[in-house]
Parts: structure tokens; C-alpha cells; sequence
């Protein structure tokens, strides 16, 4: 096992490690930029090493900084979290090559997967269903066009480098295809430096249901079930839950297959998440597989049982899975609502700033996964994640009332956060019957 | 709280080697932290390291000479070499005068020897930081006196 881990992320998720790391034994570096100099999760680490200044290219996302900061410190191995380097095979190669262990997938698993066109290509092999759409990269707008008239409108533009959510455009008709392509060009290139894109059949009434799996280098890999992610704002994620309200067994055993054979194709090691669509007739498909820890894993460790974290790093250093397929239980259900700075009464709009007043919910069932509390302020620079409520119980009825009560209890004071509006969207009907699709969070409550 | 008070906690801090110190009182706050002469910060268990002169709470200040007198901070995260060699003269000591292109020492970043120069010009009056020292960012390496 490793003595000490460096974590190359901040927040909450860095929080999230080092108390894995904690529980482990385990040492813990916390590489911090200057921006999160005062944050207190730092204290909590065994050791704290400043990398840069604010700006997340200078710091967080620097490679040369990060390698050098476990470096200094010596440490066996370098956890990424989600976000930043977390996805970025060349990091991972820089790990390798410093002889540090990267707690994630290798880079030619992650390389792979990184392109959605390429895995795409994969699952077909598979015979997993995908959306139908281009069988690669749409190289102008002309192939776009072709795939896109091919598959019938509505269509959705993705980035091949994109993915969690990001790069991605819908079209109705050749004209917003055509203007839409050029600026998604545009965007891919600069954000993922791959500017290439490919269409996708756009499913109006679907849900997003996710698979975590669990993959050993010995090559045992499990499934723990699903997670759906449908209510989305914007492609990004503001509450997800386990199991799905439209999930059977049957269908969770079929997407489990599907997931833990692509896992098995693409030589996957450690935590990821397969992601797909599920359409009003209970069909699913495939979109992407997330090659990381997902912000929302608590929701499955929560019905599992299982400390994602905890695994990533036996794995990672070289453990074999402790349980199989046949181990996973599921028990009740769990939700997460994330908690944003961002004001739902003004367009979502970031609101970093000083939290005057934190006063955090508690009881049976509650769990807070936070970095922030009362005089905490929210830097400008990183994304507006504050914290993620988490409930578990025997049913979702339990579940959704144990929800509704946190959130009520939960108070935030100078910065306008998303409560309010899970509070609205756990009032809902059509939310508390398990209806809703993608569309939901724009179609009543706007854009 | 006045200059004399804190010149009084900085003489406990450092003989009850206490590396910070927190008082408030009224919405008036202070701070003193001690440097320390390794990163990373161990934050616990606290093992007392090895001791650093107090440094003044406050930089830039006014110099002796009149000179303001500025922290020098480590533009990288690395290890610190005042010398391009181990057998080789540092590149600056104390009491010697330095200008902007003046190299002051090389922080080691993933095997990439960087030179970092002093973009001032001055007089060195503290080396900070320990030869093959681990530096954080914005540590500070070097007072010096601007001129």
C-alpha cells in the first residue's frame, strides 16, 4: 500500500481524499494554488504545498508544478479527483515516467475513451446500442450535414475531446446545424485542444443514467449499478440518485453487462462511469465513458456500501478487487443535490464571494460533503460546487422527505446557492413521481 | 496592540518555538506566522522543525540604510540551489549588490534546472532558504534591499 498520496485537485473532492487517506493510514499532500492559501480542508492534510498562483492553467491544471510539488514531498502516488488533470492521459504518462502511481485508469485506457468518437466506435463493436450518428469525426460541416440528415433533426453536436457535459450543441435544421458546427469547431479546439466534433441522434423524452464500475489490474471488474442524472441544467448535472425510478433489474443487469464489457475491451483499471440515455420505451444507449471518480459517487457508496475512494487507491496500488459481482447489494435508495454558487433566480449566474452565514443540515440519513463553512470565501477562479447533499434511506419516499428536510434546514447566508431551487424541484409532482427527462430543470424553470 | 507588543510575541513565539500566532480582539486581528525553513507544512502531529530567525510581520519595510526592503518569493514550486554546482560558489551572499538580469539562485522543477533572476536592483540582505531546500510558491528566498 502507499505511505503518501499527493491530491492535484482542491475543494471538496480534495477534502473527500484526504479523509480516504486518513482512514487508510495514508499520508496526504494537498497541492493548493494561491486562491485556496486560507481554505481549512489544507490543515487537514498531513502535508500542504502551494503550486501557483489563482489562475487554474498556473496551478491546477500545471503538470511541471504538480510532478515537481510530489516531487519534493515523495510521495508514491498522485490522486487527480475529477476535473482538471483528472482526464488527461499525458499527465498520467508524466506520473508513470516520474515513477509515481496515477490513481486512475492508464493513459492508453484513457486515451481511448477520451475520444467519444473512437468509443463510440468501441461499443459498437460491442454490439452496445449507440445513437445513431457519425461513424467518425465530422471533419467540415458538409459531413455534418450528411450525418445529420442521415439521422434525422433534431441532432446534438459533440466534441470528441468534450465530454462531463461540455462542448456540446443541438440543432434543430441545416441552418443552426451549420452555424452551430463552426462554433463548436472553434470551441472544441481551444478548450480541448481537439477540435474534432460528430452528431449524435438527439432523444427529446430521455433520462441520463450512469453505471459505475470497478476494475482491478487482474481483471475482475464489477458494476454498482446505476445513477441517474437526469435532472440537468445546461448538460450539468443538479441532482442525481440511486437506483433509478425507471431502472428494473433487468434492464440494470443489461447496462451493467454493457458497461463492464466495454471496461474489459478498453483494459480499463480503477473507478469509471459508462454514461447512457434511457428513452420513454426503457431502451438505453451509450454516450461516453467517464475515465474518473464522479462528483456524484457518494450516492452509490451510499446503496453499496462500497468507498469509491478507498478502492480507487487498493487498486491503484496493485490490490485485487475485494468483492465480485455477486457482493454488490443494494440497500434503499440515495439522492444528492448539488450545492452550487450560483443564483437559479438570475440565470445560474456564479456567485463567488464571502459565506457569511453555514449552518449545515444533520440527522439520521444526512451526509454533507463540503469543503466550505461560515466565513469561507468562494473563490472567483474554480467552479461554483460548494457542497453536495447526500440522503439515504429504505425507500425514495424516506429518501425524498429526509431531502426535503436537510434542504430546509440547511442555511447559507451572503451568497446565493441552488437550494431554493432543489427545495421547488423536490415540491414537483412529476419529480416525486420519478418522470421527468433532460428537458425538465429549462421546461419549468427556463433557461 | 503596538510595535513593542509584537516584537514581545515574536521574542515568545520563537523561544517557546511557536510557529503561529492568532489574537483578536474588537474586529481588529492579528496574525504572526514564523518562517519555517521546510515546506511542505506539517500540520500534524506539529513537529517542531529546525528554527528560523523571526521575520519581521510585515514587507516590504523600511531597510536599515532607508533601502525598502522586499521578500523575494519563489516564482516555482522545487528545490532551491544557491549554486549552479554543489562545488560551485553560490550565486549570490549576503551584502552583495544585484541587478534585474542577476541570477539568484535555480529552483529544480521535474528535473529542469530554472534560473531565477533577481528583476531588481539591490542588495541581498537575508538568504531565507536553506541550499537543496524544498520551496513552496511565493515562498519567500531572499530580502532584499531595493535600491
Amino acid at each position: 500500500m502507499f505511505s503518501k498520496v499527493l491530491i492535484a485537485n482542491r475543494g471538496e473532492i480534495a477534502l473527500r481524499i484526504i479523509r480516504a487517506c486518513r482512514e487508510m493510514g495514508i499520508e496526504s499532500v494537498v497541492v493548493y494554488s494561491e486562491a485556496d492559501r486560507n481554505a481549512h480542508y489544507l490543515k487537514l492534510a498531513d502535508y500542504s504545498v502551494c503550486i501557483g498562483p489563482p489562475p487554474p492553467l498556473q496551478s491546477y491544471l500545471d503538470i511541471s508544478r504538480i510532478v515537481s510539488a510530489a516531487e519534493i514531498t515523495d510521495v508514491d502516488a498522485i490522486h487527480p479527483g475529477y476535473g482538471f488533470l483528472a482526464e488527461n492521459p499525458h499527465f498520467a504518462e508524466v506520473c508513470e515516467s516520474c515513477n509515481i502511481r496515477f490513481i486512475g485508469p492508464s493513459p492508453e485506457s484513457s486515451r481511448l475513451l477520451g475520444d467519444k468518437v473512437q468509443a463510440r466506435e468501441l461499443a459498437r463493436k460491442l454490439k452496445i446500442p449507440t445513437l445513431p450518428g457519425s461513424e467518425a469525426a465530422a471533419r467540415d460541416e458538409k459531413e455534418a450535414l450528411e450525418a445529420a440528415r442521415r439521422v434525422g433533426y433534431p441532432v446534438m453536436i459533440k466534441a470528441a475531446g468534450g465530454g462531463g457535459g461540455r462542448g456540446m450543441r443541438l440543432a434543430h435544421n441545416d441552418v443552426s446545424l451549420v452555424n452551430n458546427f463552426l462554433a463548436a469547431q472553434a470551441e472544441a479546439g481551444a478548450t480541448f485542444r481537439n477540435n474534432a466534433l460528430y452528431i449524435e441522434k438527439y432523444i427529446e423524452k430521455a433520462r441520463h443514467v450512469e453505471i459505475q464500475i470497478l476494475a482491478d489490474g487482474y481483471g475482475n471488474v464489477v458494476h454498482l449499478g446505476e445513477r441517474d442524472c437526469t435532472v440537468q441544467r445546461r448538460f450539468q448535472k443538479l441532482i442525481e440518485e440511486s437506483p433509478s425510478p425507471v431502472v428494473t433489474p433487468s434492464l440494470r443487469k443489461e447496462m451493467g453487462n454493457a458497461a463492464v464489457a466495454l471496461a474489459r475491451a478498453a483494459r480499463y483499471t480503477n473507478a469509471g462511469t459508462c454514461e447512457f440515455l434511457v428513452d420513454d420505451r426503457g431502451k438505453f444507449y451509450f454516450i461516453e465513458m467517464n475515465a474518473r471518480l464522479q462528483v456524484e459517487h457518494p450516492v452509490t457508496e451510499m446503496v453499496t456500501g462500497v468507498d469509491l475512494v478507498r478502492e480507487q487507491i487498493r487498486i491503484a496500488a496493485g490490490e485485487r478487487l475485494s468483492f465480485g459481482q455477486r457482493d454488490v447489494v443494494w440497500n434503499g435508495a440515495a439522492l444528492e443535490c448539488r450545492i452550487n454558487a450560483e443564483d437559479p433566480r438570475n440565470g445560474f449566474k456564479p456567485s463567488p464571494g464571502r459565506i457569511a452565514l453555514w449552518i449545515p443540515p444533520g440527522g439520521p440519513g444526512v451526509r454533507l460533503d463540503t469543503h466550505v463553512y461560515s466565513g469561507y470565501t468562494i473563490p472567483p477562479y474554480y467552479d461554483s460546487l460548494i457542497g453536495k447533499l447526500i440522503v439515504h434511506r429504505k425507500s425514495r419516499e424516506e429518501a425524498l422527505a429526509v431531502m426535503k428536510r436537510a434542504l430546509a434546514e440547511f442555511v447559507v447566508e451572503g451568497v446565493p446557492t441552488t437550494i431554493p431551487l432543489h427545495q421547488v424541484v423536490l415540491d414537483h409532482t412529476q419529480f416525486i413521481r420519478g418522470q421527468v427527462d433532460t428537458t425538465f430543470i429549462e421546461s419549468y424553470f427556463g433557461k | 496592540m503596538d510595535w513593542d507588543e509584537v516584537t514581545r510575541i515574536l521574542r515568545l513565539m520563537e523561544e517557546n518555538r511557536l510557529v503561529e500566532f492568532e489574537y483578536e480582539d474588537g474586529g481588529r486581528r492579528i496574525r504572526l506566522r514564523r518562517a519555517e525553513t521546510h515546506v511542505p507544512i506539517p500540520h500534524a502531529p506539529a513537529a517542531p522543525g529546525p528554527q528560523a530567525a523571526p521575520q519581521s510581520p510585515a514587507t516590504p519595510g523600511a531597510g536599515p540604510a532607508g533601502g525598502e526592503l522586499v521578500r523575494f518569493r519563489s516564482p516555482l514550486v522545487g528545490t532551491f540551489y544557491r549554486a549552479a554546482r554543489p562545488d560551485a560558489e553560490p550565486f549570490v551572499n549576503v551584502g552583495d549588490e544585484v541587478t534585474p538580469d542577476k541570477v539568484l539562485c535555480i529552483i529544480e522543477a521535474m528535473k529542469v534546472m530554472n534560473e531565477v533572476k533577481a528583476e531588481m536592483t539591490g542588495v541581498v540582505r537575508e538568504i531565507l532558504a536553506k541550499n537543496s531546500q524544498a520551496v513552496e510558491y511565493g515562498e519567500p528566498l531572499f530580502v532584499i534591499e531595493k535600491k
